[in-house]
This record gives C-alpha cells, sequence and structure tokens, in this order.
C-alpha cells in the first residue's frame, strides 16, 4: 500500500448563516481572532500528525466557508503542506467558494499558493430561493463571484444547484440550470434535496409551512438536468456530478473508489483501508485539543474486509465507471461475483445492475434507483468459499 | 371494623372529569399516603394506562376517616374508564353500597356519566353527585346542578370541588359517611365474597380482590369458586393502603385480596363467586357473566420466526387478562399468527400495545372485525370471526351481526350531524330527548361493525369534540352482508378481506382502494390495487412504479452516516410485510380502520 496515492481533506466550518437545508458541522458568528486560532491548529494538527508515504493527490477545502477566512490565513494552511510534503501542479487543489466571500485579490493569492480549483455554491439562479433557503448570497454575487475567478485565471470551476427545493417549478430548475451552464464550468453537481433530521427546513416541513414538488416532478427534473448537460459537454460522471471530459474530481473519486484521505479540522473524517475515524465536531473543543498538543480525535470505526468489500461496491457504484472488477479482486483478493454472487444476481435479475468479468455498473434504471442496490449492499451475505475454488 | 363503620364506594364520571386526581386527593386527605409518596394518580398503576389517562384495571384502596369522633373504614374501589370494560365495571359496582358521581364543572353530564349513572342505579347504589374543577375559568356550577336534576338527582345537594387544588375533600369524605350506606351482609352466614378483579403476581400467584359479603375469609380458609369450580388454599390476605399490607382476615362488608397459587387468572372470573369448601353457600351471587369477546383481529408477527416468541407473550398476557382469548390461524398473506378476541377496540389497542413494547415484538395485525353468525343454506349455523372465511355467498341463507344501543349526548345545534352520522352508519332511530335547552340525547340502534370504523373519531369531529358516547350490546340483527376482497397485483390478500353491508360496498371499496393507494408506498413495479365482491372488481387504483431513490450526497464524512442511513432505510422495509412481490406496510393492514366515511 506504501505508494497508494491519497488525499487530504480540510474542514473550515465558519459561515456568516446557516443554511435553512444544512446539517453540516458549522460555527455562525465566529471572529476573525477565531479564524487565526482555527487555522493554527490545523496546523498544529498537521504537524502532529505522520502522513502516507504514497503521492498526495489532492487537497480539498470544504466546510462551512473556507472562503471566507482571510487568504493568508488559508494560504498558510497550504504552505504548511507544502513544508511538510511538497506540492506541485498535479496536486488538484479546491476550494469550496460561497459567492459574496471572494474579492479579486483573494482569487489572486489562492492562485499564487497553488489553487487550482474552485467548487462555487451556487444552489439556485432565483433570489427568493436564496432567500428562502437563508443563503448569504444574491445571484448578482454568483455572477461577479464566476467572473472574478475567470479574471484570476481559474479554469477549473465547479458549480453546485440543488433540485426538489420547497416552491420550486420546473421552469425555475431549467432556468437555474440555463444560467449555470452560460457560465461554461468545467464541472457540475446536482443535488436532489434532502431532508435532514433537525434542520429549519425538516421542521417547516414538518409544521406544514413548506411544500416540496411531488417525486415525479423531481425525477423529471434530474431527467431534464441530465440531457441538458449531456447536450452541453457535461458528462455525468457520478449519481450527482458531472464534468467535461478530464475535470472529474480527483478529491471525490478518493471517496468513491475507497482510496485513503486523511483530515484535518473539527468534525473532519479521515479514512486509511480498515480504518474510518474523525475529529471531535464542537471549533472550540478541537482548537482546545490541538493547542494542548493532544489528540482531537473523537471516535473511529473498524472496518472489516467485508464491510469494505460492500462499501467499495456501493460506494464504486455510485460512479458511471461502475466497480473494475480487477482492482477488487487485487484489494480483496476474490471478485465481487465471487464475494457476493447471491445479491450481485438478484440485482441483475431486477434489471438495476450489469455486470461481466471486467467491471460493475448500475443500469439506466439502476441509477436511478440507486438507493435499492446500495440497501441491497450494505449488509449483503458474505460467501464463504469453504473448500470450493474462486 | 364492625359493619356500622363501614363504607365501600366506587368513583363513576365520564373520562377526563378528574376520578383519578379526586381518587388521589381521597388517599392523600386521609394520609395513607403522604403526598411526597405519591406518584400522580395512583391508582392507575400499569404505565399504558397513565400515558392514556384511562384506568384499565380496577384496584381497591382502604382509607380511614374520623368523623365526630367515630373511626370509618372507607373502601375506595376504582372502576376501569372505558365502554370496553362495562361488565368489571358493573361488578365493582356491585362490590359498594354507593358512588361519587363526578362531573366536570365546565362540560357537564356525558354520556358515561348517564351510562354510569344508570349502573350505579341498577346496582341499588346511593349516589354522591360531585361537581368538580369549579377552580377551571369556564366551570358553571349551577348549569351542572340543573343538568343533575334533569337526570333525577339532587343536585343542590351535590359536593363542589377541585380536585386539582384540593378543594372540598374533606366535603365529600363526608358525604360518603354521612349517605352511604353501611354493607348489610350477614357474618353468620357461610361466605359469599365477590370477585370484582383479579391480577397476576408473578411470586404469589393470581392476587384475587374481593368484596366479602357474607361470613367471613382468613389466612388457611380453602376457597371454591363457584362458576369456575376451582378450589384452592388461602396463603395470604391483604388490603391496599395504598400500599399492600397483610390482613389475616376480611370480615364481612370489608374490601381486600388474598392469594391462593393460583397459576392464571382464567380460574378467577369477575363476577364469579368465592366461598368456603367445607361450608360452602347454597347459591351464588347474583350477575356473573363469562367474558366474551366482541372483536376479533389477526396478530401476524412480521418476521415469521417471532411465532413463537408471540405466542409466549399471548400467553403471558393471558394470566393477566381473563379477556383475552387466541387461537392460532393461517393466512396465505401473512403466514403463521394468531386471531384474538378482545372485549372491545380499546381492549384490543391496549393488547397489541403491550405486545410491542413489553415483549418487543412487530406485528401485522388485521383490521379489527365482530363475530358473524351465519345460517347455511343447509341449515347449518357457523360462527365466522375472520372474514377471509366467511363462506361463498351462494352456500349462505342468512348472516347476523351484532347490534348495540348507542346512546350520543350532544350540544342541540349537532343534532343534525350526529343523526345524519348515525344514519350513514346504519342506525335505527330510537329516541331523543333534552338534558337541558342546549344538550341532547340521542339513542340509535347500530350495528357494532360500524361503530369500529372510526365511528368516534367521526362523531368528534362533526360536533368539534363535544359529543360524548356510550354503548351496550344488544343482540344480534340479520343484515345484507357480503365479503368485500382486496387484490394487490391481481392477487387476494386475504388479511385485507372485510365483511361489508351490500349497500355500502362500492363506496367503501372505493375508499379503502384509496386509502391503500396513499400508504402503499411505490415500488420497483406497478401495482394494481383492486376491491372485488366475489369475482366482480368494484375500485381500482395504480401504485406506479418509483421512479427515483438516490442519496445526492455522499462524500468523506458522510459515508458511515450514509451507511447507517441506509442500514435504516432497510430497518423500515423489513417492517413491511412482502406479499407475493409487494411491499406493504403495517399500517395498510389497517387501511379500512381509517377509511374517511364523508
Amino acid at each position: 500500500m506504501s505508494g497508494q496515492r491519497w488525499g487530504l481533506y480540510v474542514h473550515v466550518p465558519f459561515c456568516r448563516t446557516r443554511c435553512t437545508y444544512c446539517d453540516f458541522n458549522i460555527a455562525i458568528g465566529m471572529t476573525e481572532a477565531d479564524h487565526v486560532r482555527y487555522t493554527h491548529a490545523l496546523i498544529a494538527e498537521l504537524f502532529g500528525k505522520s502522513l502516507p508515504s504514497g503521492p498526495l493527490a489532492s487537497i480539498f477545502f470544504g466546510g462551512g466557508t473556507p472562503s471566507l477566512v482571510a487568504s493568508e490565513l488559508l494560504v498558510g494552511v497550504i504552505d504548511a503542506i507544502r513544508e511538510r510534503r511538497g506540492l506541485d501542479e498535479t496536486v488538484e487543489i479546491t476550494i469550496e467558494t460561497n459567492p459574496g466571500t471572494v474579492d479579486e485579490a483573494k482569487l489572486a493569492h489562492w492562485r499564487q499558493a497553488g489553487v487550482n480549483r474552485l467548487s462555487i455554491g451556487a444552489q439556485a439562479m432565483q433570489d427568493d430561493h436564496l432567500r428562502r433557503l437563508n443563503r448569504a448570497h444574491d445571484v448578482q454575487d454568483i455572477v461577479d463571484t464566476v467572473r472574478s475567478a475567470r479574471m484570476a485565471g481559474f479554469s477549473n470551476i465547479s458549480l453546485d444547484a440543488i433540485y426538489g427545493l420547497p416552491w420550486q417549478t420546473e421552469r425555475e430548475w431549467r432556468e437555474t440550470v440555463r444560467r449555470l451552464l452560460d457560465f461554461q464550468p468545467e464541472h457540475l453537481s446536482l443535488y436532489q434535496l434532502m431532508i435532514e433530521e433537525g434542520t429549519p427546513m425538516a421542521k417547516r416541513l414538518a409544521r406544514g409551512a413548506v411544500r416540496l414538488p411531488d417525486d415525479d416532478r423531481v425525477a423529471d427534473m434530474a431527467d431534464w438536468a441530465e440531457q441538458a448537460l449531456s447536450a452541453a459537454g457535461l458528462m455525468p460522471y457520478e449519481i450527482s456530478n458531472y464534468a467535461r471530459t478530464g475535470r472529474e474530481s480527483v478529491h471525490n473519486q478518493l471517496y468513491w473508489q475507497l482510496e485513503p484521505y486523511l483530515a484535518l479540522g473539527a468534525g473532519a473524517h479521515a479514512y486509511l483501508p480498515g480504518r474510518r475515524w474523525w475529529n471531535v465536531r464542537n471549533v472550540r473543543r478541537y482548537m482546545e485539543r490541538v493547542e494542548a498538543g493532544s489528540d482531537p480525535v473523537d471516535g473511529e470505526e473498524q472496518l472489516s474486509q467485508a464491510e469494505e468489500m460492500r462499501e467499495f461496491l456501493w460506494l464504486g457504484l455510485r460512479q458511471r465507471c461502475g466497480v473494475d472488477v480487477s482492482r477488487f479482486r487485487e484489494r480483496f483478493g476474490k471478485s465481487p461475483e465471487a464475494a457476493f454472487a447471491e445479491v450481485l444476481r438478484s440485482l441483475r435479475q431486477s434489471g438495476l445492475l450489469w455486470f461481466d468479468d471486467h467491471s460493475l455498473r448500475l443500469t439506466p434504471r439502476g441509477r436511478d434507483l440507486a438507493s435499492v442496490v446500495a440497501r441491497a449492499l450494505v449488509d449483503a451475505p458474505l460467501r464463504h468459499q469453504v473448500g470450493l475454488s474462486s | 371494623m364492625d359493619q356500622a363503620h363501614i363504607r365501600n364506594f366506587s368513583i363513576i364520571a365520564h373520562i377526563d372529569h378528574g376520578k383519578s386526581t379526586l381518587a388521589d386527593r381521597l388517599i392523600e386527605a386521609t394520609g395513607a399516603l403522604t403526598s411526597r409518596e405519591m406518584a400522580p394518580q395512583v391508582l392507575d398503576s400499569m404505565d399504558l394506562e397513565r400515558e392514556r389517562g384511562i384506568t384499565i384495571k380496577a384496584q381497591a384502596v382502604r382509607l380511614f376517616f374520623e368523623s365526630q369522633g367515630e373511626r370509618y373504614e372507607l373502601n375506595l374501589i376504582d372502576t376501569p374508564g372505558h365502554v370496553d370494560f362495562t361488565y368489571e365495571v358493573s361488578r365493582a359496582l356491585q362490590a359498594c353500597e354507593g358512588a361519587l358521581l363526578v362531573v366536570d364543572a365546565a362540560q357537564g353530564v356525558e354520556a358515561q356519566t348517564l351510562a354510569n349513572l344508570y349502573m350505579a342505579l341498577e346496582n341499588d347504589l346511593a349516589i354522591v353527585p360531585v361537581i368538580n374543577k369549579i377552580d377551571l375559568p369556564s366551570a358553571d356550577p349551577d348549569r351542572v346542578m340543573e343538568e343533575l336534576i334533569e337526570i333525577g338527582l339532587d343536585g343542590t345537594e351535590a359536593v363542589l370541588t377541585s380536585a386539582k387544588q384540593g378543594i372540598g375533600i374533606d366535603a365529600v369524605l363526608g358525604e360518603i359517611v354521612a349517605k352511604v350506606p353501611s354493607p348489610q351482609g350477614d357474618s353468620l352466614k357461610p361466605l359469599r365474597a365477590l370477585i370484582f378483579d383479579s391480577r397476576f403476581d408473578s411470586y404469589k400467584g393470581v392476587l384475587v380482590y374481593i368484596r366479602v359479603i357474607d361470613g367471613a375469609l382468613k389466612v388457611g380458609d380453602r376457597v371454591r369458586f363457584m362458576a369456575t369450580h376451582g378450589e384452592f388454599e388461602v396463603t395470604e390476605m391483604g388490603v391496599f393502603g395504598p400500599n399492600p399490607l397483610a390482613v389475616e382476615k376480611l370480615d364481612t362488608g370489608e374490601v381486600g385480596f388474598f392469594a391462593a397459587q393460583i397459576k392464571t387468572v382464567q380460574d378467577t372470573r369477575v363476577g364469579d363467586t368465592v366461598t368456603l369448601a367445607e361450608a360452602p353457600a347454597a347459591t351464588p351471587l347474583p350477575g356473573y357473566r363469562p367474558a366474551q369477546s366482541m372483536v376479533y383481529s389477526g396478530l401476524y408477527p412480521v418476521d415469521s420466526d417471532d411465532y413463537g416468541r408471540l405466542r409466549e407473550a399471548l400467553e403471558k398476557l393471558r394470566l393477566n387478562d381473563a379477556a383475552l382469548t387466541f387461537e392460532p390461524e393461517t393466512s396465505a398473506a401473512l403466514g403463521f399468527g394468531f386471531r384474538a378476541g378482545f372485549l372491545g377496540l380499546l381492549h384490543m389497542e391496549v393488547v397489541q400495545e403491550r405486545l410491542e413494547r413489553e415483549y418487543g415484538l412487530t406485528l401485522i395485525t388485521t383490521a379489527p372485525n365482530v363475530v358473524y353468525h351465519v345460517t347455511l343454506l343447509d341449515g347449518e349455523e357457523i360462527r365466522v370471526d375472520n372474514p377471509a372465511l366467511l363462506p361463498a355467498a351462494g352456500d349462505i341463507a342468512a348472516i347476523e351481526e351484532p347490534v348495540v344501543e348507542a346512546q350520543i349526548i350532544t350540544p342541540s345545534e349537532y343534532i343534525g350531524a350526529v343523526m345524519e352520522l348515525a344514519q350513514e352508519r346504519r342506525g335505527i332511530y330510537t329516541n331523543l330527548d333534552y338534558l337541558d335547552s342546549a344538550r341532547a340525547r340521542l339513542v340509535y340502534r347500530l350495528p357494532l361493525g360500524e361503530i369500529m370504523f372510526d365511528f368516534f373519531d367521526q362523531l368528534k369531529s362533526r360536533t368539534r369534540g363535544y359529543a360524548s358516547l356510550d354503548y351496550q350490546v344488544e343482540g344480534r340483527q340479520a343484515s345484507d352482508l357480503v365479503r368485500m376482497d382486496i387484490m394487490l397485483n391481481g392477487e387476494v390478500v386475504d388479511a385485507l378481506s372485510t365483511i361489508v353491508h351490500r349497500d355500502r360496498a362500492y363506496h367503501k371499496g372505493r375508499a379503502l382502494v384509496e386509502r391503500l393507494h396513499q400508504l402503499i408506498p411505490r415500488q420497483l413495479f406497478e401495482v394494481p390495487i383492486q376491491a372485488a365482491l366475489g369475482s366482480r372488481v368494484i375500485a381500482r387504483e395504480t401504485v406506479k412504479a418509483m421512479r427515483k431513490d438516490v442519496l445526492a450526497k455522499c462524500y468523506g464524512g458522510d459515508i458511515t452516516r450514509k451507511r447507517k442511513l441506509l442500514e435504516k432505510q432497510k430497518e423500515g422495509k423489513r417492517r413491511m410485510k412482502s406479499v407475493g412481490s409487494v411491499e406493504i406496510p403495517q399500517e395498510a393492514f389497517m387501511a379500512i380502520l381509517r377509511v374517511d366515511d364523508q
């Protein structure tokens, strides 16, 4: 495993407001002094870690709103990584950016530090939707941010948008998609709205204060968008992600292919084969722990080989390219079919899964029902082959 | 205690009129418990009862009260507060000489108030009217007094109380001593003791709650149950104060319990007479009647491996519930389960909830049904307690269904709405009279089967919650009934079959199919839902195939959480029953009950 590539996730929890649908680990109302203290803690955590020996393939600043903090602070973190590890332009360095939080100087500073990809959270192209979602920006901010990013020389830009929003019409969704395509992004992430427990949105929904478009309308939105994006040269490579060829997110592919990643920051999750672990969620406690020189890890799970095989499949199948049988066999010593014959065959029988000796992929129907497939796989019984040759 | 200083009484009231709180205050005021020891409403000793604010099992508490220098033993016998347990209430009342009739100062007389009053009067009880909750801003004791006069009581003598605030409690105790007669039994006659309740204790066996009518009972006596014929030796006796307290003997007129190594409450039927084996009484006390199941429902484990556990749980519940009956049955759709008989709907719900809560079972319960008496063309008579087993229409000469006499008390402005509802439910009008200028009492003869179909909810919603209902079973009547089957994906699901009146079949079929359409989630393929009488389809809906089911986001920090979410979703699916290839949620089997009849 020593030569295996890996990624680094850096969590920056600060936000100006909490969006109504968000259940991420974020913090509102922190001061610039907190930003300084927090980024110092990130650097301290980095220097306290032993890093894998393989090549670093990607750094992803996620949030929260990483773009909210002063550029010298984020650049400080990048410089620290460079100091520990060395960085070159082959490393994908992404910063999640919210419209209205950057100016040309900040963007230029990031470019200089080696940042080569932006993931901009547009979400919708109607001010009233943005307002209802409690986003801290308007449509004009999106336009300005994308333009500034291009001017600063960013040639790999991803935009996020959400469909199935309360009160959202198909017409509005098409407008959002068309306007995002007008920016000629290299990458788009289109997410169906998920109602997360405990969020303001979930509460409003339970009260009957908002109404969601019905399931068929939402499915129509997804289908229409996929066609529109394909026609514009943005190919679906994962359930919610589209890219021009060669612009697929390196970082996110690490997740779907069960490759190693380390993580810095409050509540951040890391994974090395056999183990997933995470830091303490609370921002202040995270900083205190790191400052006191102690380990901020708050929990972990051990993954057995059977569990990893299952994850390898249901995560891998999220991708259009599916699961590569030889990679599976290299890693686990047997083919997927040898491990989970019964479940895989029954999924094939139901018309959700396609496979041969080289790869497994979801059928178009299977892509619509990826969770049906994933549920069948999360606890698929492992076939033990006592006394049988595979 | 000599008989002249004993008073045995019950509290009767409509639900929520403050019976349990008043009982608490009486117990507290007589020093039986300090207020610190009192959990609210000590008489409701099952958790489930307390949560639902209803009293299921009667209990008795002995209180001491001094009045004009004399010390009195007051036995408070609690009664169940629901229409399913009418017979249990009547036996508890038979154990008393008097009753507190509690009426809410704001709500006034309600259907259960009346039903309980009539029952108390049938048992020749002295009635002490109590107007409770006088502290409420909307209290109107004068109006309630007039209502009491209207129903034949001396309303002017009612005691005004606020049990919540402790107002009028001593006055109530004084009235009990003054108005309730002392027991009139003969201490020299052979023992006759009335069983008014029993419960199973895992250490002592069944505790039998009795009122000694004649004679006396002491530890070591060999007793005989006159209806069930069992004989047992009394090992222990006691009273509740309300904590249990051992006694050696219960004399004429007294109330308490005994244990005698009895294994199951089936041996100790409420209403039965306990006598001594050596010197038995010549005749039992009047009024005994074996428990009779009025409502049946199929109980099936979602996971067929739980069948054995379900059987064990039912057997355990039966130790403490003489009214619960069950027999194994098999459903083509649901596999192996039981057909269980209950006193009524509440009894059914309580049992189902205890099976799930106390025994951790996940159950499918089919919609409840009444018992039909079917006469076949060849003259044979059969009893059908499962709609799926109704013989083919061509073989049936006649079907009879149970009917009830229902009393509904409603503000006059809703009389029309109530009559409309009763008529929709095939009710036959019997009587209408007025309690006062604003409220009326309607009496209808209604099929019991119709009352089970959300009658109470409809009554409440059509009268803005003001109407109250009470009913007694009054025999059977012949009706034009047919079996309606439900087909999913072309296959009859036996557990969804119901028996309906022919004239209402189309309407019910339509409503049920629509309801199922809402309840059955989209599947991988399209699922037609059809209602049919014999081979004739009368209603159809189609559940469309599922379009999308995806997790939009799944990144590094999410994988563990998303995996757990998938596992949880899968667990949810396991709670559904696969019938053929269709996954049906538990609620669907009860859908017929919630069919909106508007």
